[in-house]
C-alpha cells in the first residue's frame, strides 16, 4: 500500500474534477482545523457536514485515474464512489496513521454514530486504512447490517474482505450476499475464497429454498464449482432441466468449470449451452449482470 | 394532496402504519428525539437512539416511500437526571450536523424544574451555534405558563422566533405564540392534546399563517393519519384548500426547511420506493418479498 498522503492526494485529485471550488476550499479548511485542534469535535462535525458541500453523485473517473487507483491499492476501485464519500475518506485519511494505531478509537466513534451514508463511506474506506488486521471485527460487524447500501459498501467492489476476513466471517458475507441477492461478481476475490464449508451450507440453502418453492440466484452455482460431487451434480441436473434460461446458463457454466467426471456427460445433453460456453458467450459476470437487469 | 407530518415518533410504529401513511399522501415525516416511555439510564442508550434516528429508521421509512427527517436533542423529562443529561449534552454535537437533522428538539419544559431550565438554555445556545431551528415541546401540565416561559427564555438567548416552532399548542396558547412571531404547531392526539374538530376551528379563526398540524403519534394510542384526516375534515368543513395545504404541508416545509436539510425535491425527485426494487434482504422485506398487496379478505400470508 502506498503512503497515506499519496492516497489522500489522489482522492483530492479525483474530487477536484467533480466538486466545486468552494467545496474544495471548505475541505482544505477542515483538514487544517482537524490537524490543529486538540479535540476530535472538528473531525466529527466536518465528517457529518461534508454533506452540505459535496453531492452524492458518483465521481467521474478517467481511465488514467482508474489505473492510478489500482496502483495505490491492489483491487481498489472507486467506480461507485460518490463525491461526498470521497471527501469523507479524505478527512479520515487525515487522522489515521501507519506509525501507531491510537486513531482506532476515533474511527470507532465515527462508526458508532454514523448515519447511513456515513457508514457507507467508512466501510468503503476500509481497504485504504493502515493496520488492516485490526479492523476485521469492524468489517464483520458491517456485514450484520440490515441496510442494503451499507452491506454493499463492505461486500462489493471492496478488496478488504477477501484479503482479511477469516473463513467464518467471509462465509457469512457470501451467504448473506446470496440471501440478499446481491451481485456476487462484484465481490472482489470471491472465487478464490470458495471453500468446502461454504459449499455445504449453500447446498443446504438450495434445498431449503426449493422446499419453500423459491429460486436461488444463478451466481450461487459458481461457488460450488470446486466441490461438485454426486449430490451437487444432481442439483445441477435439476436446474439444467427445469430452470429459467439464466439459471440454466449458470448451471451449465458451473458444469463446464468443474472437475467432476459426470459434468461433461451432463453438459453434453445440452449442446446449445455447450456451444455458447465454447465461444465464450456465457460468463459469471454476464450472468450476474443479466440477473440484476431482470429484477 | 401531499402531506408532511412534522412530528411523529415512527420508531414506535408498525409497517402497516407506514403503508397507510404513504397511501394517505404523507410524503415526509420529522421524528423528534424524545423519551421512550421510560427513562434511559445510560448515555449509550441515547447514542444508539440518535443513531437509529439518522440511520435505520430513515432507511425503513424510505422503503415505504416516505422521506424521514429528525430533530436531535435532550428532552425535558430526561433532563432531570443531571449526570446523565451532562453526558448527553456531550454527545449532541456528534449528531446535530448530520444530514436530515432539521432542528434541535424536542426541548423545553416538562415539570419546569431547574435542571430542565438549565439544559433547555444550553440547547438553545447549541441551536444558535449550528444555525438550526428549534422544536419546543410545551408541557402537558401548567401548559400556558410553560409555553410563555419557553418563549421568554428563547428570546433571552436571542433566538429569532421565526426559527422556533412551538409545539402542542391549544386554544389557550395559540394567540400569544402567533402574535410573538413563532410557528405554532398543533398535535392531533386523542384525549391528551387536540381533536381534529377543534383544529378546524382554530384554522378558521386564526387563518393558515405559521400554523402547523402534526400527529405526535408514538407508542401510545395515537393516530399516524392525524394530519391527512384533519386535512380532510378541514376541507369538509369549508376551509379553503390553500389553507389546508399551508397547515398540513407548506408551513412545516418552510419552518424546518430553514435548516437547509429539507427540500421539496427530496420527495419529488426521490428514487422509486426501495421495496419495488426487490433488494431481497433489504430487511423490512425479507428474502425477495414483494410489497404487500391488500389482502385483508384472505387468510393467505404470502410466501
Amino acid at each position: 500500500m502506498q503512503d497515506l498522503s499519496i492516497t489522500r492526494h489522489f482522492l483530492k485529485g479525483v474530487l477536484s474534477e467533480t466538486a466545486s471550488a468552494s467545496a474544495l476550499d471548505w475541505l482544505e479548511v477542515q483538514e487544517e482545523k482537524i490537524r490543529t485542534s486538540p479535540s476530535q469535535m472538528k473531525l466529527f462535525l466536518a465528517f457529518s457536514q461534508a454533506s452540505r458541500h459535496f453531492p452524492k453523485e458518483v465521481v467521474k473517473l478517467s481511465e488514467e485515474k482508474n489505473l492510478e487507483a489500482r496502483k495505490i491499492r491492489h483491487g481498489f476501485q472507486l467506480t461507485t464512489w460518490t463525491a461526498l464519500q470521497t471527501a469523507r475518506t479524505v478527512l479520515i485519511l487525515g487522522v489515521v496513521s501507519d506509525k501507531d494505531d491510537d486513531w482506532i478509537p476515533i474511527l470507532d466513534r465515527l462508526f458508532e454514530s454514523a448515519d447511513m451514508h456515513e457508514q457507507e463511506a467508512l466501510y468503503s474506506a476500509l481497504p485504504l486504512l493502515p493496520f488492516p488486521e485490526k479492523l476485521t471485527a469492524r468489517a464483520a460487524e458491517g456485514i450484520r447490517t440490515n441496510i442494503t447500501s451499507v452491506f454493499d459498501a463492505v461486500a462489493l467492489d471492496n478488496p478488504y474482505p477477501s484479503e482479511y476476513l477469516d473463513e467464518a466471517a467471509w462465509n457469512q458475507l457470501l451467504l448473506k450476499a446470496i440471501f440478499m441477492q446481491r451481485p456476487l461478481y462484484r465481490i472482489v476475490g470471491a472465487e478464490g475464497r470458495a471453500n468446502l464449508p461454504l459449499a455445504r451450507t449453500l447446498v443446504d440453502y438450495v434445498h431449503e429454498r426449493w422446499s419453500a418453492g423459491r429460486n436461488v440466484i444463478p451466481e450461487l452455482w459458481r461457488f460450488l464449482v470446486p466441490f461438485v460431487d454426486e449430490e451437487i451434480l444432481g442439483l445441477l441436473e435439476k436446474v439444467l432441466g427445469e430452470g429459467t434460461n439464466l439459471e440454466r446458463k449458470a448451471a451449465a457454466l458451473a458444469c463446464s468449470d468443474a472437475d467432476h467426471p459426470g459434468c461433461p456427460i451432463l453438459l453434453s445433453k445440452y449442446p446449445d449451452l455447450e456451444e455458447m460456453i465454447a465461444r465464450g458467450a456465457i460468463s459469471w459476470e454476464g450472468i450476474g449482470r443479466a440477473f440484476d437487469a431482470e429484477r | 394532496m401531499m402531506y408532511i407530518d412534522p412530528h411523529i415518533h415512527v420508531t414506535s410504529r408498525t409497517t402497516d402504519d407506514y403503508e397507510a401513511m404513504h397511501k394517505a399522501g404523507i410524503v415526509a415525516v420529522i421524528e423528534p428525539a424524545f423519551w421512550l416511555g421510560q427513562p434511559r439510564t445510560k448515555v449509550g442508550s441515547f447514542q444508539d437512539y440518535f443513531s437509529s434516528l439518522v440511520g435505520w429508521e430513515r432507511f425503513r421509512a424510505k422503503q415505504f416511500g416516505i422521506v424521514h427527517y429528525c430533530t436531535i436533542g435532550l428532552n425535558s423529562k430526561e433532563a432531570n437526571n443531571v449526570p446523565l443529561a451532562e453526558e448527553v449534552m456531550e454527545l449532541l454535537p456528534l449528531y446535530v450536523g448530520k444530514e436530515g437533522v432539521v432542528a434541535i428538539g424536542e426541548i423545553g419544559y416538562d415539570d419546569q424544574t431547574e435542571a430542565e431550565d438549565r439544559f433547555y438554555r444550553l440547547q438553545l445556545e447549541l441551536a444558535k451555534e449550528v444555525d438550526l431551528p428549534v422544536m419546543i415541546h410545551t408541557p402537558h401540565r401548567d401548559k400556558k405558563k410553560g409555553t410563555l416561559r419557553s418563549m421568554d427564555v428563547s428570546e433571552e438567548h436571542g433566538l429569532d422566533p421565526g426559527m422556533v416552532i412551538v409545539d402542542h399548542n391549544n386554544e389557550e396558547t395559540v394567540k400569544e405564540v402567533l402574535d410573538r412571531g413563532y410557528w405554532a404547531a398543533f398535535t392531533i392526539y386523542p384525549h391528551t392534546k387536540m381533536g381534529s374538530e377543534r383544529m378546524v376551528e382554530i384554522v378558521r379563526q386564526y387563518g393558515p399563517e405559521r400554523i402547523i398540524v402534526d400527529s405526535a403519534a408514538d407508542w401510545g394510542i395515537s393516530d399516524p393519519l392525524a394530519v391527512p384526516k384533519t386535512a380532510a375534515l378541514m376541507l369538509e368543513k369549508g376551509i379553503p384548500k390553500e389553507h389546508v395545504e399551508m397547515t398540513c404541508y407548506k408551513n412545516a416545509l418552510k419552518a424546518y426547511g430553514q435548516s437547509g436539510q429539507m427540500e421539496e425535491k427530496d420527495w419529488l425527485e426521490k428514487e422509486p420506493i426501495d421495496q419495488t426494487k426487490k433488494h431481497g434482504g433489504s430487511t423490512v422485506l425479507r428474502g425477495g418479498q414483494t410489497p404487500r398487496v391488500d389482502n385483508d379478505s384472505s387468510n393467505i400470508i404470502e410466501n
